[in-house]
């Protein structure tokens, strides 16, 4: 039968579409929505300034709203470094290997939107300068002189619901996780990680420790190796993750 | 406005047709058949659904084939999933919301009154300031910085306790800034002793003001007269006129019992509406300790009629674009649209409860003094296992027979005052307005979607 026709608020909060499986609604949902399985809550920031179109996950202009000012066009491909003179990034130090000496490790790091804009989201309608640097191709930092923009704050809740302007139809969406391919292997909230032990047999008695890689190619037990080389990359689990991964299916291991 | 208070205040709930179990229905879903179109209401998570005339037809058909069919359809449809609501019930309530009965006493006789002329069947009692204070401690001591929180004056006759009153809004309005919570006041009045420096601390604290007002002229002063048997409606309407056109922050709403006498719900409301009542609202009388004023089933379908007539007066006027606060019906047509599904009637022994004159806690203003729904005192706090009791015992999926009822997250099963004095006697009653009810809100969203546009109803 075709889906009935949600109208008060509780039927709009379960809508299931046709085909869809009962885990797609928000109440069954597991809500992980960082980058998250059912909506990816970062593509909230990415219109939060009316005119440009920001990265959900960088600070990146990646487009421009149609029919902005040419001081405005201009923004795209640039760096948003801070906003209304806070920064919004900061350099990363730590060190390099277990007990080693501190060092700069990154100049310039991004801070997730939702800290970083904490201050400013509760002001819609404001109007906040902006400043911008060029892209280093090389570093995928910020470089060169800054410009400074004023840019209006725009509601991305309005009535206790997503503004509409804020995301396009399909934005919540379109940065899923892919959880049996790239963060499988390198989840960025350590989601995954909860689910599987990555090192094991651990041996700490040398200056390096040794133990079996969960990623590691040979899988022979007398093998410890965890050398980023011999690894299982992206590449191959995106071609073959049911096989490299394993699965117990009806109570055998897949093929 | 107290929190978590029934749809219908202090009335049992709401209304349909045949009672408890249906021959030919679902417990689990109930057509709305309205001129602007068909539409379901499923019961679990109180959902509403427009239908295709196909649709509506599959569920005629399944729904004459009996409950096990209908809940087939659900699934079918993608409407199935887990339970809306547990079976158990929940546990640590926080207190949110007390009423103190300031004045265990009154200046009125009137014929149905709980509180038995206002001292509850005993003698007459004022509470005393360290209890007032006491309480405020209580309730503002169990809420967290940021929350919400109620704090309401009832009696017998509030106003007979001026000074307690004063004085207890005054100590919880600086402890709840101190403590940054965001705490509400009311009070319910017979209206016969409000003086117009009154009207100024009442809009100070932003009140929520009831008056107890059952009709116009003699149909009110034949319900609430003095002891001395004189009408009261001449000097309750002089003292609320200043309210009325002083409210900006405080609100005064009019609350009309319903009995056996006052069946004219549509002059009444208008008339009070007139008057510039912020809100005008209907309790049906179901439980009276003497049985005076109590409505029968036959009256019953009076009340029903009257409230439709209410009802639709409302959605004439909604339709127009003007403002017509007949409170049961914006309460249920919020409540509907958001799909509101609970387990219990109201938040008594939950989140709300009564204090007496004499600092014992109860599940509600109704039951000081009561056995039935003590629920300990102020020094100890709420006695956490006659509250878990009350809540288990209480809880909807427990009633007959409101487990069968479609009505049943809706209605909550009916105050539990009511329920426990006299049983469930209105349920044809209170399904008959809930079915009102959806179809209005039905109309309304296709009519005027705009009205339930957030912030409102
Ligand atoms: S839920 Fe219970 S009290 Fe309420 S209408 Fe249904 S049967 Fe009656
Ligand atoms: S139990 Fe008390 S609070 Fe609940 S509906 Fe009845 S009178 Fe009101």
């Amino acid at each position: 039968m075709p889906s009935l026709d949600p109208k008060n608020l509780s039927a709009r909060l379960r809508y299931r579409a046709a085909g869809n499986p009962p885990t797609t609604t928000p109440v069954s949902a597991i809500a992980n929505c960082f980058p998250g399985l059912e909506f990816d809550f970062r593509n909230l920031w990415r219109r939060i300034f009316v005119g440009i179109i920001l990265h959900e996950a960088d600070n990146l202009v990646v487009g421009v709203e149609p029919g902005v000012s040419p001081t405005i066009a201009a923004l795209a491909g640039k760096r948003l470094v801070a906003v209304n003179g806070v920064a919004i990034t900061a350099a990363v130090t730590g060190p390099q290997v277990v007990g080693g000496p501190v060092t700069q490790l990154v100049p310039a790091a991004f801070l997730e939107w939702t800290n970083a804009l904490a201050d400013i989201v509760t002001r819609p309608g404001a109007t906040v300068p902006c400043t911008f640097q060029d892209d280093d191709p090389a570093t995928g930092g910020p470089v060169g002189p800054a410009t400074v923009v004023d840019l209006t704050v725009r509601a991305i809740l309005t009535e206790g619901a997503i503004a509409r302007d804020a995301v396009q139809p399909g934005e919540l969406t379109q940065s899923l996780c892919s959880p049996w391919q790239n963060d499988y292997r390198e989840c960025g909230c350590y989601y995954w990680a909860a689910s599987r032990p990555d090192y094991v047999n651990v041996d700490t008695t040398g200056v390096a420790s040794t133990g079996h890689n969960w990623l590691q190619k040979d899988r022979d037990p007398a093998v410890k190796d965890y050398f980023a080389s011999n690894l299982i990359t992206y590449e191959e689990l995106f071609r073959n993750w049911p096989g490299l991964l394993r699965f117990v299916v009806q109570g055998n291991d897949s093929e | 406005m107290l929190l978590n208070l029934p749809l219908l205040p202090s009335a049992g709930g709401f209304p349909l047709r045949d009672s408890g179990t249906h021959a030919a229905g679902s417990p689990d879903v109930r057509l709305v058949e309205t001129d602007a179109g068909p539409h379901l209401f499923v019961v679990g998570g109180s959902r509403v659904y427009g239908l295709t005339e196909d649709q509506a037809d599959d569920f005629r058909a399944a729904m004459a084939a009996g409950g096990e069919a209908a809940a087939r359809l659900l699934a079918d449809a993608g409407l199935d999933g887990p339970p809306a609501i547990a079976d158990e019930p929940p546990t640590e309530m926080p207190m949110r919301s007390l009423s103190l009965a300031v004045a265990q006493k009154c200046n009125l006789a009137c014929t149905y009154c709980y509180a038995q002329e206002g001292d509850f069947g005993g003698e007459a009692k004022a509470m005393p300031p360290e209890v007032a204070r006491a309480a405020v401690r209580r309730l503002l001591g169990e809420c967290p910085p940021g929350s919400k929180a109620n704090l309401a004056f009832l009696g017998g006759e509030p106003l007979l306790a001026r000074v307690v009153l004063r004085e207890a809004t005054e100590f919880a309005a600086e402890l709840a800034r101190d403590r940054g919570v965001r705490l509400g006041f009311s009070i319910t009045s017979n209206g016969t002793l409000v003086r117009p420096d009154d009207g100024d601390f009442f809009e100070r604290y932003g009140f929520a003001v009831t008056i107890s007002l059952d009709g116009l002229g003699d149909v009110h002063d034949r319900q609430r007269p003095y002891k001395g048997g004189a009408g009261s409606f001449a000097r309750v309407v002089e003292n609320v006129r200043p309210l009325l056109a002083q409210q900006r922050r405080m609100q005064v709403s009019a609350r009309v019992t319903v009995t056996p006498q006052n069946l004219d719900l549509p002059q009444t409301l208008d008339g009070l509406i007139g008057m510039k009542f912020h809100s005008v609202g209907f309790s049906p009388m179901l439980a009276s300790p003497t049985g005076r004023g109590q409505l029968q089933a036959g009256d019953l379908d009076a009340v029903l009629a009257g409230m439709i007539a209410c009802g639709t007066a409302f959605e004439r006027r909604v339709r127009a674009g003007e403002r017509y606060p007949f409170t049961n019906v914006v309460t249920a047509l919020r409540e509907i649209h958001r799909g509101t599904h609970r387990p219990y009637p109201c938040g008594a022994g939950a989140g709300y409860f009564g204090v007496s004159a004499d600092g014992r806690l109860s599940a509600c203003h109704r039951f000081v003094g009561d056995a039935a729904g003590d629920m300990g005192d102020l020094v100890d706090g709420v006695d956490r296992g006659r509250q878990q009791k009350w809540l288990a015992e209480r809880h909807v999926h427990r009633q007959e027979p409101c487990r069968s009822c479609w009505a049943r997250y809706l209605c909550g099963g009916g105050c539990h005052h009511e329920v426990l004095a006299r049983g469930r006697p209105a349920c044809d009653y209170i399904r008959g307005w809930l079915d009102y009810c959806l179809g209005a809100y039905v109309r309304l969203l296709t009519a005027r979607p705009d009205y339930f546009a957030a912030g409102n109803p």
